[in-house]
């Protein structure tokens, strides 16, 4: 299976603003990515608020710089081409975004909102333009007679089908999804999934997929990064493969089963999480691990697989 | 301890709420499950009596506190109560918290108004409160600012401020929603704990039915400011008998034991200005026939779950 996204050691450093005070303070927002996603694959990314999920999207489309690594998407690498060539391929690699009310402008028309990619990109639809919205809307599973509707006269699901069909409009290989479903209803969530599965099926899609979810990763995806403070910390090879990674253990101790007969005992978890821009020497996990040990504290675990399960840890569960 | 039977809800001639029941006892969890707009929070301001705040009024039903109906109360009478024995946690904690004051005086000032202390007695109390919801070093805590601290730090101090009057009942309306699941985690056994060693009544309102699983004895269902199902919360998760119940419970995505395909609940929820006749769920509802459209149904009650649907004695189908 050949590899539709190939991301190396990808790396972004936010730095914050001096001030007569205060000294200008760096960050790790991402730190050392890597990894493969296949053709028809989806990876999903889970890990907590401010670790750095949205940002590695946001590298991968190439909407901000990175400051080290490299992105390799179908052959081509991406940090080597020029705006215009960038604008070309972003076509084929799509990203649908968490809220669905910011995505697309209040004064356009359905219609308008889903032809714009085509404005956009200056390109010129194989059918008429009102023919090619309605099949949009369509396959997204929203009637066309909407398209005349404005976004505030729709439902928060409806709009989130409405991004899903501008990120289909120039038929992309590879979708991004930050957290498509994070402002919906159960019930919505579950019509929005559902149509990612149809649309993966029909279409051969390849995705990304991040999420602070980890029963809905487990659900959807093939694949787990799981990212802790900008780096990855472990990548489960499929969504049945026990954790080795002492956070993901403690992620998956934190998720509970919506079944009340596997209620489960939430062992107190010790520390905080520290200040991004303020590391410690190490593991960035240790202040909360219980098998820290000295080691874990001077020198940080590499990412290393054994049998296409990598985590990174000195001492792994 | 806190009952509340058939209340109804209206904002002029709106009606966002009606035919709401429930009742919790000392050491019980109730939760209050159910989409956005099911009329969740509508349910918890109610009780609190702050309707009049919103512009919204009680139209039918009653409120007991203790015995007695709370919803006669004058205002006066009212403002004793909550925030003392009927405690309020909100979704999101900057809504309770004074940013501009630190942390140890907002908490003191709970205690001297509902439990008349002086201000080294309220201080004292503080810093015990803290300590048993498990913040490091609470002395050093009080002189920090609510921006000083994480978001799980801060919904730990909108906590301490309910537990401060020393309530018996206590409605925490989302009180994880906004953290993240490890945070969420530590939240939901530190309510737990309360419940079991205050021998508190706790009101939990959520949208998350894995919380729910988690933490609650009984639970409510809402749908269209209905309580549509009641019952003991391994029943209702067992043999749901509303249709929505059954629904909702499907969209959950369960991981890998599952391999049954999410496909949601066609159509959306309705809002105020459209809830539908006879029964609220019907536009969307797999079972629905003619008299749903037309007739309201009445609860069916088994053991102790009851469910307001015209088919509840034959809609023993598990979801799909
Ligand atoms: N433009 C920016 N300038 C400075 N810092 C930033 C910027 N964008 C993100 N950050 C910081 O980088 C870190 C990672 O942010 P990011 O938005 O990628 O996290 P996330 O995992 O998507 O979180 P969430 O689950 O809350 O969406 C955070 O600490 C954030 O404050
Ligand atoms: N001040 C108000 N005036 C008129 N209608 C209102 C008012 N507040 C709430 N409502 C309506 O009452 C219904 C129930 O609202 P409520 O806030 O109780 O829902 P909820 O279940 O808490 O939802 P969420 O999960 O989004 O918090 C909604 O349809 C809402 O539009
Ligand atoms: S490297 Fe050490 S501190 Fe970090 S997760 Fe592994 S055992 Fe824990
Ligand atoms: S009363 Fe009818 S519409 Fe309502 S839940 Fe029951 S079957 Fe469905
Ligand atoms: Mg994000
Ligand atoms: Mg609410």
């Amino acid at each position: 299976m050949s590899n539709l996204l190939e991301v190396r050691d990808l790396s972004k450093r936010f730095t914050s603003a001096g001030g007569p005070f205060r000294k200008a303070r760096s960050m790790h927002a991402v730190n050392g990515v890597t990894f493969d996603l296949p053709k028809g694959r989806v990876i999903g990314v889970v890990g907590e608020s401010g670790c750095g999920k949205s940002t590695l999207a946001r590298l991968i489309l190439r909407l901000i710089e990175p400051s080290g690594g490299g992105v390799n998407f179908d052959g081509d690498d991406l940090l080597a081409k020029t705006p215009g060539q960038m604008r070309k391929l972003r076509a084929r690699m799509q990203m649908v975004f968490q809220d669905p009310y910011s995505a697309i402008d209040p004064r356009y028309t359905l219609t308008r909102a889903v032809a714009e990619p085509f404005e956009v990109q200056g390109v010129t639809p194989a059918k008429p333009m009102a023919e090619e919205v309605a099949d949009l809307l369509e396959m997204v599973g929203l009637n066309p007679g909407l398209a005349t509707s404005y976004p505030h006269q729709i439902s928060g699901g409806q709009k989130q089908r409405v991004g899903i069909a501008r990120a289909l409009a120039l038929r992309p290989s590879l979708l991004v999804l930050d957290e498509p479903t994070a402002s919906l209803d159960v019930s919505v969530q579950a019509q929005i999934i559902g149509l990612l599965e149809d649309l993966r099926a029909e279409l051969g899609l390849t995705y990304l997929f991040i999420s602070h979810d980890l029963s809905l990763v487990k659900y959807f995806c093939d694949e787990i990064l799981v990212m802790y403070l900008g780096r990855v910390v472990e990548a489960l090879p499929d969504t049945s493969a026990p954790a080795r990674h002492p956070y993901t253990r403690t992620l998956m101790e934190s998720t509970f089963e919506p079944d009340p007969k596997k209620r489960r005992l939430i062992a107190p978890l010790e520390g905080e999480v520290p200040s991004p821009f303020d590391l410690p020497p190490g593991c960035a996990f240790a202040d909360r691990c219980p098998k820290a040990s000295a080691l874990c504290r001077s020198e940080t675990p590499e990412l290393s697989a054994d049998n296409g399960h990598a985590v990174a840890c000195h001492h792994p569960i | 301890m806190l009952s509340v039977r058939d209340l109804g809800v209206a904002f002029g001639s709106v009606q966002p709420l009606s035919g709401v029941s429930f009742t919790v006892s000392p050491g019980e969890t109730l939760g209050i499950v159910g989409e956005s707009g099911s009329g969740k929070s509508l349910t918890a301001m109610s009780v609190m009596g702050l309707l009049p705040l919103i512009g919204g009024r009680i139209t039918g039903g009653t409120v007991e506190f203790d015995g007695a109906d709370v919803t006669k109360l004058p205002e006066r009478a009212y403002r004793k109560l909550r925030g003392g024995k009927i405690g309020l946690i909100t979704q999101n904690p900057m809504t309770s918290l004074d940013p501009l004051q630190k942390i140890g005086p907002q908490v003191d000032d709970v205690a001297k108004l509902h439990m008349g202390m002086t201000g080294a007695e309220a201080r004292a109390r503080t810093v015990e409160i803290l300590g048993t919801l498990r913040i490091p070093e609470p002395a050093l805590i009080c002189d920090r600012y609510p921006h000083q601290m994480s978001g799980g730090m801060k919904q730990r101090i909108v906590i301490a401020m309910a537990l401060a009057a020393d309530p018996d009942v206590l409605i925490a309306d989302e009180p994880t929603t906004a953290l993240d699941v490890t945070v969420q985690a530590q939240i939901i056994r530190l309510l737990d704990d309360l419940v079991k060693e205050r021998n508190l009544a706790l009101v939990l309102i959520t949208h998350d039915m894995s919380v729910v699983a988690q933490t609650c004895d009984k639970i409510v269902v809402m749908y269209a400011g209905r309580a549509v199902e009641h019952g003991p919360v391994e029943a209702i998760f067992d043999r749901p008998r509303h249709p929505y119940t059954q629904a909702l419970i499907a969209c959950i995505p369960r991981g890998l034991d599952d391999a049954t395909r999410l496909t949601g609940i066609e159509g959306t929820v309705p809002t105020v200005l459209n809830y539908p006749k006879g029964c609220p769920f019907h536009p969307r509802c797999p079972r629905a026939e003619a008299i749903c459209a037309v007739e309201p149904p009445e609860f069916s009650v088994e053991g102790d779950s009851a469910a307001a649907c015209h088919f509840a004695e034959v809609a023993h189908v598990q979801p799909a």
